[in-house]
């Protein structure tokens, strides 16, 4: 037999700081031993729900093409949805199991539009997968809520309004876009109202997303956006603009115009593009004029104007900057001068007296 | 000095071997901490993103990936068209043939129908000229290409061409033999137009490794653990510092570096911080700090963000003298930039950046290969000496082992819970033997490069970038 007691007492001789290092070794030894285990669990359950998925995935997928394509006036079809209906209702209650078959009705909601969508709605309804989702929205997760609103609005759930708006300021930004995207996703451009009130910033991404929303709509009657060009919240100006861009909003130009004094540059410089587009020829003598007071990112998008919407009377202030110290503005300044007056142009590649200049010539010259 | 003196001496050195030990230890803890909450924070916020709004979308931001290349002959025509395989819709790609002396170019023309066009560039940052000039394809389906050849200048020179070329609002700076997965751009994309409180300079991503993995197309078709121990270990390693480490450290919005293998960056701040140091062997983690340092200076709250999801899959070294030269060109680049910009070191004005990030690099990363070596020697001479405490020497060489098998397995574990990559049977196995042997086939050789790295770097300062060389993920094909 072992004497333990030999090997306790020779321990506890040791200085104290030893006899932790062993024991902090001990506790990491246990940690490596049970992580090991756990790992291994991990790892078994992880292969084993992936399979499970694949085999759920294909089931539930059956049934509910069954239950879509089964024949409404037909007494024996409609039984059978009913049952499928009560086979679904009974596996939902388990989260992983709900989550399938959330997954299988959003891919099959992808791939059907009319009835067969509203036969997705009906379903989602009488599973009960919408209290799901509607409980979702109390939880005090955020994470939990913005999944909630998502799910709404992928089955165009109108009734979850009153619920949902008033996540429009949420302080999780994650919460905001998915509350945003409820809001047009199921009420178009009216969605956008919320653009009225909203203090805090619309991100570029969330911009992106809702302009993607929007143009999928076949209806592409655009609401006012005037307020909007005017709100305080800048980011509400910017997404405005864009709209104002692809919506080919001219009759906006005055207030484009106006913008053009803008505290912000980031706005400044994109109303100068959005007049671009918009043949804003209004804004060319007064961005002409202030020109010299412009920074020199608006002074490059004033040229971009410039290169769309030229007319021979700007020859004498494009022939001022054709030695601009800006790469940018010099070359869109030679491209210009090329376009509305030849001969000038060909004349001045002798007369230049710039080092980079007879590159650029050459290379504006070459360009057909 | 009499005896009690220099016992007093020796004992401050003990004490201090051991506050070095302690701390770094902590920090470990910590950091790992702090990864693993920000790490599932991430996945929450991402996991109801929906990322084919932005895939299709006309108006998304453009993005200029540039790729130097040199002598890539062996690869460079499969690498390109794995980068031309991405699904943003707003995005082109810049081949930088920085020189090479094989036939990566004539292999571009040839693969791609490309013709030199007329381009002038505006040398925003100065680069070595153009060598045969600027490619397009004449062929439809390859239009978002370009291929510049150039003089040799080195990798940030390249990079530094492709910057002057770009007319993208950002840029994506990667190794042209990296193989990225389809929809890298529009996640690595996400921070730069979703944070509204600050501006993102730049976003890093995780750099995984290919080596074994089955890829076809340029695409990734199968995860596989390579049976190269050295491969295998640097797997080990690449999971505890990115999942680990860099996920905290994008939490305290600390980043120091993001591989040069692949990031995205601002271009504007980029070119106004004068692009890529090219007297550098570390451009890819100076230019980070002088990106952060700009913005401090200017007093504008920024970011640099990074991306966990793995992204960008990478060919590691496979024997030891590659991979003895990778480490000593990455110990090199730490001590250039950290000497460069040692006036952020401790200094309030840089805030957090000063007071917590650079101090921690240096001292963690800059001193710990110095700092083990001495600790080694001191070692050897008290074993010379007869003077080893072995009571001590044992039991926290054994807590100090057990600590990095532990460390090890929890990056595993963090593997597991989130992107579980290497779903194969008996992998999790092989990784947890890897963990109690990594500390024996890979520590000591980055010990050694780190130190051959400082040697080269006071001693040796002609050594530039050091032997890399390729295989190629078409020959792990299966």
């Amino acid at each position: 037999m072992i004497d333990y007691q030999y090997l306790i007492d020779y321990f506890e001789e040791f200085p104290f700081l030893i006899q932790l290092a062993w024991r902090i070794s001990g506790l990491f030894l246990v940690a490596i031993f049970l992580l090991t285990i756990y790992l291994k669990v991990i790892r078994y359950h992880l292969r084993k729900k992936e399979n499970e998925y694949k085999v759920f995935k294909n089931q539930y997928e059956a049934l509910l093409v069954e239950y879509l394509y089964a024949d409404e006036e037909s007494e024996e079809a409609h039984t059978k949805q009913k049952a499928i209906i009560s086979k679904i209702k009974s596996h939902i209650p388990i989260k992983y199991k709900r989550k399938m078959v959330l997954s299988v009705l959003y891919n099959l909601l992808n791939e059907v539009s009319g009835e067969m969508a509203e036969s997705i709605k009906t379903l989602y309804y009488e599973t009960g997968l919408i209290d799901y989702a509607l409980t979702k929205l109390e939880n005090k997760n955020w994470y939990v809520i913005a999944k909630g609103i998502g799910e709404l609005r992928r089955f165009k759930i109108e009734e979850s309004y009153g619920d949902i708006i008033n996540f429009i300021e949420h302080s999780k930004k994650e919460v905001r876009n998915e509350t945003q995207l409820y809001l047009v996703n199921l009420f178009r451009f009216d969605g956008l109202t919320f653009l009225n009130e909203l203090k805090t910033p619309l991100s570029e991404w969330t911009q992106l997303q809702l302009l993607e929303v929007l143009q999928k709509f076949d209806d592409q009657q655009i609401c006012d956006i005037k307020p909007w060009l005017k709100s305080k919240n800048d980011s509400v100006v910017l997404f405005a603009l864009k709209l104002a861009q692809i919506y080919n909003q001219f009759e906006m130009k005055d207030i484009l115009i106006e913008l053009l004094s803008h505290d912000k540059k980031e706005i400044r410089i994109c109303v100068i593009e959005v007049l671009t587009h918009l043949y804003g020829i209004e804004a060319k003598e007064m961005l002409k004029a202030n020109f010299n007071e412009l920074s020199i990112e608006e002074q490059i998008s004033f040229f971009g104007l410039l290169e769309k919407l030229v007319v021979p009377s700007d020859e004498p202030f494009i022939e001022k900057h054709i030695f601009h110290k800006n790469f940018e503005i010099q070359l869109l300044a030679l491209k210009i001068l090329k376009t509305i007056n030849l001969d000038k142009f060909m004349g001045l590649n002798k007369l230049s007296s710039n080092k980079k200049a007879p590159v650029m010539f050459k290379f504006v010259n070459n360009i057909s | 000095m009499d005896t009690s003196t220099v016992k007093i001496i020796i004992q401050i050195i003990h004490y201090l071997f051991f506050a070095y030990a302690f701390s770094a230890i902590l920090s470990y803890i910590i950091l790992a901490i702090i990864s693993g909450k920000e790490t599932m924070e991430y996945l929450k916020r991402n996991s109801f993103v929906n990322y084919k709004d932005i895939l299709s979308s006309t108006m998304s931001p453009s993005i200029t990936i540039i790729a130097p290349a040199y002598n890539e002959s062996l690869n460079v025509v499969e690498n390109v068209r794995s980068l031309l395989s991405n699904h943003y819709v707003n995005y082109s790609v810049i081949i930088v043939n920085d020189g090479s002396k094989d036939d990566s170019l004539e292999k571009l023309i040839e693969a791609y129908d490309l013709e030199k066009v007329d381009y002038i560039i505006n040398e925003k940052l100065k680069t070595k000229p153009l060598r045969s000039g600027v490619f397009k394809s004449k062929n439809p389906a390859f239009e978002k290409l370009m291929v510049v050849d150039k003089e040799n200048g080195g990798k940030a020179d390249a990079l530094n061409m492709g910057l002057n070329i770009s007319t993208s609002k950002y840029v994506a700076c990667i190794d042209v033999d990296c193989l990225l997965i389809e929809n890298a751009l529009q996640k690595m994309i996400k921070p730069f137009l979703e944070v509204t409180d600050a501006k993102v300079i730049a976003t890093g991503g995780v750099i995984r490794i290919a080596n074994s993995c089955v890829i076809r197309g340029g695409k990734l078709i199968d995860v596989n653990l390579p049976k190269n121990l050295l491969v295998r270990s640097q797997i080990l390693e690449y999971l505890r510092a990115f999942l680990l480490g860099r996920m905290a450290w994008s939490r305290l919005n600390g980043l120091l570096v993001i591989s040069g293998a692949f990031g995205v960056f601002d271009k504007k701040i980029a070119i106004d911080v004068g692009g890529y140091d090219t007297n550098t062997v570390g451009e890819d983690m100076e230019i980070i700090v002088r990106m952060r340092r700009y913005m401090e200076e200017q007093g504008r709250k920024y970011k640099v963000s990074y991306i966990p999801d793995p992204l960008c899959w990478t060919e590691a070294p496979d024997n030891y003298k590659i991979f003895i030269s990778q480490r000593n060109r990455w110990t090199r680049g730490t001590i250039e930039t950290l000497r460069k910009h040692r006036k952020i070191a401790f200094n309030p004005k840089y805030g957090s950046f000063g007071l917590l990030s650079y101090p921690y690099w240096l001292i963690f990363e800059r001193l710990a290969p110095i700092v083990e070596t001495v600790g080694i020697l001191y070692f050897a001479v008290l074993v010379i000496l007869k003077e080893v405490r072995w009571e001590y020497a044992l039991s926290f060489l054994v807590l100090a082992y057990l600590f990095s098998v532990l460390f090890s397995i929890v990056s595993l574990y963090s593997e597991e819970l989130t992107f579980h990559q290497y779903k194969k049977k008996g992998t999790g196995y092989k990784l947890v033997l890897l963990s109690a042997l990594e500390p024996f086939v890979l520590h000591p050789f980055i010990l050694y490069a780190a130190v051959r790295g400082n040697i080269d770097y006071y001693f040796n300062k002609n050594k530039k970038w050091g032997e890399m060389k390729r295989k190629g993920f078409t020959s792990n094909t299966a």
